[in-house]
């Protein structure tokens, strides 16, 4: 069951996820910052636990959907109605899990899972949504527009996807639901970046494959290709940075940012920075508050060639 | 359950024909051999269909767009990583055949396009893991770096409640008997240090109240563990072979 899109939820909650409380933490932070600049508000989930992403799946079905549950079940203990995840492997699995409890002894299952582990139970109810949709959806490309103080002109940007953003539609209601983004051919992403004055990279075809990031350590040679097939695009299309929307993607791709420059060259290495960093950035923030040094890739060290302080 | 597979294509035999000096005779559609396969086990698509990530598997129609999709297969350029091959495999149970995979089907990145584009429903992604599952939890399979790596994952977050990355890192590094050379190691310590972002070890993050739902869930995944073990019979020897 996807709840529908656009319940009247001033205020959703926010599920952070594991990797936006440590390595991705720059995106959480430029995010907030974002966040405020456009007067949006989110309530963070309280004692969240990680969702599972994909991986606990393979394992067990029953712990892969209790993980995400439990998080829900939180958000609608506080009255919720939308929950919006940063991490585009948590959108994933928050919504399968919706997915998943629509039926019902599956549901009546996870539910005494909850009970006995001491959580609330979660009867669905929570429609999921990407912080990209949520960001477009709620303030939109005129508003983002308005709030930007210094454009971000003369910066190509190579917008990326990547995987579990649209994917898979039978989950994430992308391309489903009314105001949803297109899943074969997403387009939020380039306009909130046009919004804040780059120049996006059009013709950048490498938009939705995958990252590598499912295999990062357990099949490094195929996540390097992937990464660098990525920038290679990325450079082909004349791009001078990757935005990022999911924090695996992200440190897939830095990661592995060494092994790319030995085994395809240094001219296709690409500095990649999340796309609320971009954005902070356009609307006033330096590049540390925007915590572009922390990013493995440096992007700081890029756009302060380019005059960005 | 023996399954034929012959000709489809009318004999075009071609007795001395010499083209360039060259004898080209014999039969010149015989590109599709005529073989029976014996012993094929029904056992696995029994196991698999009655698995909760395998229970689409049979909608499948084979129509092959989830191959023509797949990241691996397409952009990466894996020919052998072919998803309908692999149900088609486990739904007519062709066990030899499939064994010859087990080194290819655990590599699903679960990017999703097939299960994004197929018209049926299938969810592929799911069910490619659910055939690597039986060929692990069978032994025809050894335990893949994928398997390692979603044990090592599951582990972690169910300590705390909350992934300590750093630590999974160093987990699944020990696990390949792989090691980052200490320097890299040092110098990315101290830049998470500087940013606030080493939470590992007695800093990382955890989840109030996380201890019952802990001791439940590590029960239901053993549990869940020895059911696969306990439904999958042993491929048989010597099933699926041909003559």
């Amino acid at each position: 069951m996807i709840a529908a899109r656009g319940v009247a939820d001033p205020t959703p909650a926010y599920y952070p996820g594991c990797s936006l409380d440590g390595l991705g933490n720059p995106y959480e932070v430029s995010a907030r910052q974002v966040l405020a600049h456009l007067g949006l508000k989110l309530e963070r989930i309280v004692d969240y636990n990680c969702c599972g992403a994909t991986e606990v799946k393979n394992l067990s079905h029953d712990v892969s959907l209790a993980l995400p549950s439990r998080n829900l079940a939180l958000a609608r203990a506080r009255d919720h109605h939308e929950v919006v995840a940063a991490c585009s492997g948590c959108v994933y699995s928050l919504a399968r899990a919706n997915e998943a409890i629509a039926d019902e002894p599956t549901r009546m299952r996870i539910n005494a899972l909850l009970e006995e582990g001491g959580a609330p139970t979660y009867d669905g109810g929570a429609s999921v949504q990407h912080l990209l949709e949520f960001i477009y959806r709620r303030a939109g490309p005129e508003r983002v527009r308005a709030a930007v103080r210094r454009p971000l002109t003369g910066l190509t940007v190579a917008p990326y996807y990547g995987c579990l953003y649209t994917r898979p539609r039978c989950y994430t209601g992308v391309g489903k639901l009314a105001g949803t983004d297109d899943p074969i051919h997403p387009h939020f992403l380039d306009e909130l970046l046009v919004a804040c004055g780059a120049d996006v990279a059009r013709d950048f075809r490498a938009k939705t494959i995958c990252c590598g990031g499912g295999h990062a350590l357990s099949d490094l040679d195929v996540s390097v290709a992937f990464s660098a097939s990525i920038l290679a695009e990325a450079r082909r299309a004349g791009a001078d940075l990757v935005a990022t929307i999911c924090p695996l993607g992200e440190i897939n791709i830095e990661n592995n940012l060494d092994r790319v420059r030995a085994a395809y060259g240094a001219e296709v290495v690409r500095p990649v920075a999340y796309f609320t960093q971009l954005m902070s950035l356009a609307f006033g923030a330096s590049l540390r508050e925007a915590r572009l040094a922390d990013n493995f890739s440096r992007p700081d060290r890029l756009l302060r060639s380019r005059g960005f302080t | 359950m023996p399954i034929v597979e012959k000709s489809l294509v009318e004999v075009d035999r071609n007795d001395s024909v010499k083209l360039d000096g060259i004898d080209v005779s014999g039969d010149w559609s015989a590109f599709l051999r005529s073989r029976v396969v014996a012993d094929l086990d029904p056992c696995i698509l029994d196991w698999v269909k009655d698995q909760p990530l395998g229970s689409t598997i049979t909608r499948c129609w084979q129509c092959g767009t989830c191959t023509a999709s797949c990241c691996l297969h397409t952009d990466y350029g894996m020919a052998e990583f072919n998803p309908r091959y692999f149900l088609y495999l486990a739904k007519i149970g062709y066990a030899t055949e499939l064994r010859r995979y087990t080194n290819t089907i655990w590599r699903c990145l679960s990017c999703n396009k097939c299960v994004e584009r197929c018209p049926k429903g299938v969810k592929v992604e799911e069910v490619v893991h659910a055939i690597g599952r039986y060929l692990r939890v069978t032994g025809a399979a050894p335990e893949s770096p994928a398997d390692r790596f979603d044990r090592a994952f599951t582990e972690n977050l169910l300590d705390r409640g909350i992934l300590d990355e750093v630590a999974l890192f160093r987990t699944y590094e020990r696990l390949e008997g792989r090691r980052t050379p200490l320097r890299e190691m040092l110098r990315m310590g101290v830049r998470l240090f500087w940013s606030g972002r080493l939470r590992t070890g007695p800093f990382a993050n955890r989840t109030r109240g996380w201890n019952r739902m802990r001791e439940v869930l590590r029960a239901r995944l053993a549990e869940d563990e020895r059911r696969a073990l306990s439904t999958a019979s042993p491929v048989r020897a010597g099933a699926g072979g041909t003559r």
